[in-house]
């Protein structure tokens, strides 16, 4: 099977214009006969129920969480990119293209990218008309500010709460287009499964987390934006009820998933401290433009930070990258955190953690500006840990933050499935192996906004509207897998809980498919997982019954999908022998411990498809082509 | 620095309700060696793992960011909603703020608006409802000026800001005495009519929004203060004032029925 | 006129009447204790302040029955607001506690609100309804105020009174949408004088009279 991404064709500029023109469109009169699911309420999801809602056609929507509004887009904190140039400081639609690709590095589609880019400034016109109280300049102009390393200011943000806010626009518009009727809103609904007829998507089965009943949803198009799996880290910066369900329902129906390798680890959350730990949070990236990064030179160094002599601390970042010291780009600053708590200059009780010292900053600005920049984020650190960064340095580490990988789509969003599209984090396009700061909300509101409402019509055009109802027997062979896998779950009353083998599932992963990876570790690692997963099967305990609500059965159905899953991401690690992005294989890098491409051999995106249980998946491959940009090596030396 | 693995010796006392239609009961559970440094779900993340393997059935409680921004988790600790601490959520509090054989009481947000679906588990969907009579700006994709066409005061982007930093928790309707949704509304209907792309729907808005709010049968407010006192977010009931301005305005002196 | 219904039978439609209807027995009571500070001037003042009002005739009546609407509105409102809070949480909590935004007026709104309504009643009984025929109404009040119960259950009331105000004002302003940061704090600082003068300056007269020989 060839993977055709049907990428337009013409220049670079006119591909998405011309894609639009040439794209069928759908009768006005005949869009409320079509019906569209969309799974999911973050940023893509409800920007995609809404704008499709729009437009005249029928849309079920479908969340886990309570509401709409829960969806993890929220805690997105720095903010969105956009091409608007408003600050006049050379920034263009080919400069944010440009960057994005080389802040992937060189493992995305061009065509893709240059469309983001050039929607990023319609995002944020919709954004404004939809009432998001963006940050301000004093003369009621828009502000913008400068994040990630990035060279020109192009971040427009709304305090530390961007996510929230465009999260809350897109909530809001979605809450329009329910009560008009032409959304139907499920809250509090798992999709379990996929429904193909013919080969081409054409339903769901989703379980109201309520009630347990399984309810079949029919529609003409079927579309994923479900997020990303960087939970199967287990201890990630994503919410709790993030995972890889859906998507991996849609592999299991034939939908390949590409580059699952790609996970973007961000290197300054708060650090681990036991085991009854749920989750990581994330410290903004912005702490590092005045913090500096230290660890003892001595391995096993316990004395408190004060009693350690300047001469005696390796701010190892500054030391490593004299030109952009503390302020790498994530992937780079995750790494050697991690090299240096390797070699046993770890500080804190686990030895997984780095300073980042605030000293010099207070001491050469006074504390009163430092507060004013940091204050909520000290307040917040001091929350969680009980220590006061005034006055002693923070602890970080890198964790988990988000994911690149995920289905493979084309230039439409439609993956391998016919009539399956996926939208956000959920798919794999935009973002190479490495994403850079203030991109997946630009992202997430592009896919919806602006780039499915054209492309399914495309598609839709040639289906003819409500071909198949829930009567149809794929709808209820559906739901029958979907029972037997809960029933099973249920029936297995072992002596071990969900959250301790998604816990140690974690561990494999972090250890061997995390911020660094070699062979022979990824293939100890793909053993573990079928270790554990067998034991799973016989010996996990899920409480409580399937006809009313209980999270341990959630859990238990996200924690086996994440044992299969983490399999694959590690085949895929295995597979991918180059180091990019945020995939560093130990065994290729420069002399000076860097990422080392090998643009000859893996200058493509890896798509898997599945092909049975215990089965080895099959790899697809799709060659990136590079005409208008030239890959090179990233140098932050 | 390295802080010390501390542990206290805690009473739980939990409620539990299998369904909307049971009593529902309080338990009272013996939690021992409960970390300082968990977080008050963290130590019920414990808890229900000791359950789990007891035999027993978890308590069923709301959450999923875990980090202050989602709005799902709230419980009534010891009589108020998110716990002691001010301005911060249920998933934000630690358990060095409790002491060593402390009792514990954990209820559901309580509302004839919020029905309860499980143990500590509510049905907020009315405040979805009460969005969907207005708590937006009629604006489809594809329409919108440039972003800068409309310049808007700093000082008014920021007050709008400050309103529509609601995360829709649900605290100030549980801590009201008569469970009012008024503060919830006001932010939403402070954000939107303080900026000028929300003035055109103003009264539209006002009107529905009060009119929703009242058919979910949520209470009425009487300037108690105390949505105020517990929100995460801080939250001022000045909000609550906007929202009566924009009520008497589109109910007096507009044509919006 | 539907709107208007409509208007009026919305949660902050509810709150507009008792708050503008609250505003109004604010601006009678200061008439009312205006005319009250007379006595202090001893019988004559007291007596001709009666009198000329009195002398008003119709505007009296019309006064009287404009208070009586209001009072109506305001006590009926109350009941329907009070009922319908007292059902918007069916089921209570085990552990009651102040986040710190109540204060004693605001929780004691109803209860407050019913003993003034005792003690109005009361009071037009005794003073408003009572046979003038043969006495002055200094004799009435003079007279009244020697009985150490009648002293005790007005001074009571008068405390009372202070506290519903004491909320009722500041609330009356917000429920009308006037709350600004920078003048809310004022506003909150004359809540407390209004009621403490309304308090004191009715509280006392009964005293100083049990003083008047």
């Amino acid at each position: 099977m060839k993977l055709d991404a049907r990428i337009p064709s013409g220049p670079l500029a006119e591909k998405w214009d011309k894609h639009r023109f040439d794209l069928k469109l759908v009768n006005p009169a005949n869009k409320k006969k079509y019906h569209i699911i969309v799974v999911g309420t973050g940023l893509a999801g409800s920007s995609a129920s809404a704008s499709l809602a729009e437009l005249g056609y029928n849309v079920k929507t479908f969340c886990l969480q309570d509401s709409p509004r829960r969806a993890h887009s929220i805690a997105a904190q720095g903010g969105i990119n956009a091409a608007k140039n408003y600050p006049n400081d050379g920034d263009s639609i080919w400069r944010l293209f440009y960057d994005t690709i080389k802040g992937g590095d060189y493992r995305s589609r061009e065509a893709n990218v240059y469309r983001l880019a050039q929607i990023s400034n319609h995002i944020i016109d919709h954004c404004v008309a939809q009432g998001i109280p963006f940050a301000r300049e004093y003369g009621g102009l828009l502000a913008n500010r400068s994040f990630g390393g990035a060279q020109v200011s192009r971040t427009f943000y709304a305090r530390g709460q961007t996510g929230q806010q465009l999260l809350l626009g897109a909530y809001s518009s979605l809450s329009r287009q329910i009560a008009t009727g032409r959304v139907r809103m499920f809250p509090r609904r798992e999709m379990v499964n996929l429904v193909l007829v013919k080969g081409e998507a054409k339903g769901i089965v989703a379980r109201n987390l309520i009630t347990g009943a399984f309810e079949l949803h029919e529609a003409d198009a079927v579309i994923l934006a479900t997020g990303g799996y960087g939970n199967v880290f287990y201890l990630s910066t994503n919410a709790a009820s993030c995972n890889v369900g859906a998507a991996f329902r849609a592999y299991k129906k034939g939908a390949m998933f590409a580059n699952p390798c790609f996970s973007q680890i961000h290197p300054t959350c708060i650090p681990h401290t036991g085991e009854y730990q749920s989750k990581l949070t994330l410290m903004s990236e912005s702490l590092r433009n005045d913090g500096r990064v230290w660890v003892p030179k001595k391995p096993g160094d316990t004395r408190p930070p004060e009693e350690i002599p300047e001469q005696e601390r390796d701010y190892f970042l500054e030391r490593r990258y004299p030109s952009f010291g503390n302020l790498v780009p994530r992937d780079v600053a995750s790494r050697a955190t991690k090299v240096e708590c390797d070699s046993g200059k770890g500080v804190g009780p686990t030895g997984y953690a780095v300073y980042l010292d605030f000293r010099d900053a207070i001491k050469r600005d006074g504390r009163e500006v430092i507060q004013r920049k940091y204050g909520n984020l000290f307040d917040m650190y001091k929350n969680i840990t009980d220590a006061d960064p005034y006055e002693r340095p923070m602890m970080i580490y890198p964790a988990t933050h988000y994911t690149m990988g995920g289905l493979w789509v084309d230039y439409n969003l439609m993956s391998t499935i016919p009539g399956l599209f996926v939208l956000g984090e959920a798919n794999f396009s935009d973002h190479g192996a490495n994403r850079l700061g203030a991109s997946a909300l630009m992202q997430g509101l592009a896919d919806g906004y602006f780039v499915i409402p054209y492309t399914i019509g495309g598609y839709l055009a040639d289906v003819t509207p409500s071909e198949v109802g829930t009567d149809h027997p794929a709808f209820e062979e559906a739901a029958k897998e979907a029972e037997a896998r809960i029933k099973k779950l249920l029936s297995i009353k072992g002596g071990r809980t969900v959250s301790s083998f998604h816990r140690q599932l974690g561990e494999i992963m972090w250890e061997y498919c995390g911020m660094t990876r070699n062979e022979s570790g990824l293939k100890k690692a793909i053993a573990m997982i079928q270790e554990l997963r067998e034991e799973f099967w016989e010996n996990v305990i899920v409480p409580g019954s399937d006809w009313d609500y209980n999270l341990s059965l959630q859990k238990a159905c996200r924690v086996a999908d994440f044992l299969e899953f983490a399999e694959l991401m590690a085949r895929d690690a295995l597979t991918r022998k180059e180091s990019c992005g945020g995939h560093f294989r130990e065994e290729f890098q420069t002399e000076e411990g860097e990422a080392l491409r090998d643009d000859q051999n893996y200058c493509h995106v890896a798509a898997w498809e599945y092909q049975g249980e215990d089965k080895e998946p099959t790899l697809y491959t799709e060659p990136l082509v590079f005409e208008n940009v030239q890959p090179s090596q990233r140098s932050y030396k | 620095m390295t802080q010390g693995t501390e542990t206290i010796d805690i009473t739980l006392k939990v409620w539990r309700q299998k369904g909307p239609e049971d009593r529902g009961r309080f338990e009272t559970i013996e939690v021992k060696d409960v970390e300082t440094h968990m977080s008050f779900l963290e130590m019920l993340d414990v808890v229900n793992e000791r359950l789990t393997l007891e035999g027993k059935e978890p308590i069923e409680f709301d959450s999923d960011c875990r980090e202050g921004i989602c709005g799902m988790c709230g419980a009534v600790v010891n009589g108020i909603p998110h716990g002691p601490e001010k301005a911060m959520t249920l998933c934000q509090l630690h358990m060095r703020k409790f002491e060593d054989g402390d009792t514990i009481v954990v209820e559901p947000l309580r509302a004839r608006a919020f029905k309860v679906v499980k143990d500590l588990i509510v049905d907020r969907s009315p405040l979805d409802k009460i969005i969907q009579a207005g708590g937006y700006i009629s604006v489809n994709v594809g329409g919108a000026p440039d972003a800068n066409a409309i310049p808007i005061s700093q000082e008014l982007a920021e007050k709008a800001m400050d309103a529509a930093a609601c995360i829709g928790c649900g605290a100030c309707v549980a801590a009201c005495p008569n469970a009012s949704a008024m503060l919830f509304v006001s932010a939403k209907v402070s954000h939107l009519t303080l900026l000028p792309q929300g003035k055109p729907e103003a009264a539209r808005r006002a009107i529905g929004m009060v009119r929703a709010m009242d058919a979910c049968g949520f209470g009425n407010c009487s300037n108690e203060r105390e949505c105020e006192a517990v929100c995460p977010k801080e939250i001022k009931i000045t909000n609550i004032a906007r929202l009566n301005r924009e009520f008497i305005k589109a109910a007096l002196f507009s044509m919006e029925k | 006129m539907s709107w208007l219904i409509m208007t009026f039978r919305t949660s902050i439609g509810k709150k507009l009447m008792m708050a503008v209807t609250g505003l109004c027995f604010l601006g009678f009571l200061s008439i009312h204790l205006a005319g009250n500070l007379t006595l202090y001037w001893g019988k004559a003042r007291f007596n001709a302040y009666a009198e000329s009002l009195h002398s008003l005739g119709p505007l009296v009546t019309a006064a009287e029955w404009i208070l009586l609407i209001l009072g109506l509105v305001h006590v009926l409102t109350g009941a329907i607001l009070f009922y319908q809070n007292l059902r918007a949480r069916p089921v209570s909590y085990r552990v009651k506690k102040r986040a710190g935004g109540r204060t004693l007026g605001s929780a004691t709104m109803p209860y407050t609100g019913l003993m003034i309504l005792g003690f109005v009643l009361f009071h037009l009984i005794n003073f408003h309804f009572t046979d003038r025929t043969d006495r002055t109404i200094y004799q009435i009040v003079h007279s009244a105020f020697h009985n150490p119960w009648y002293v005790g259950i007005y001074v009571a009331a008068m405390i009372v009174v202070a506290v519903h105000i004491s909320h009722g004002f500041w609330s009356l302003f917000q429920t009308l949408g006037a709350n600004h940061p920078r003048y809310m704090p004022f506003v909150e600082r004359v809540g407390i004088g209004v009621s403490l003068i309304f308090g004191a300056g009715f509280g006392l007269i009964p005293l100083y009279l049990a003083s008047v020989p």
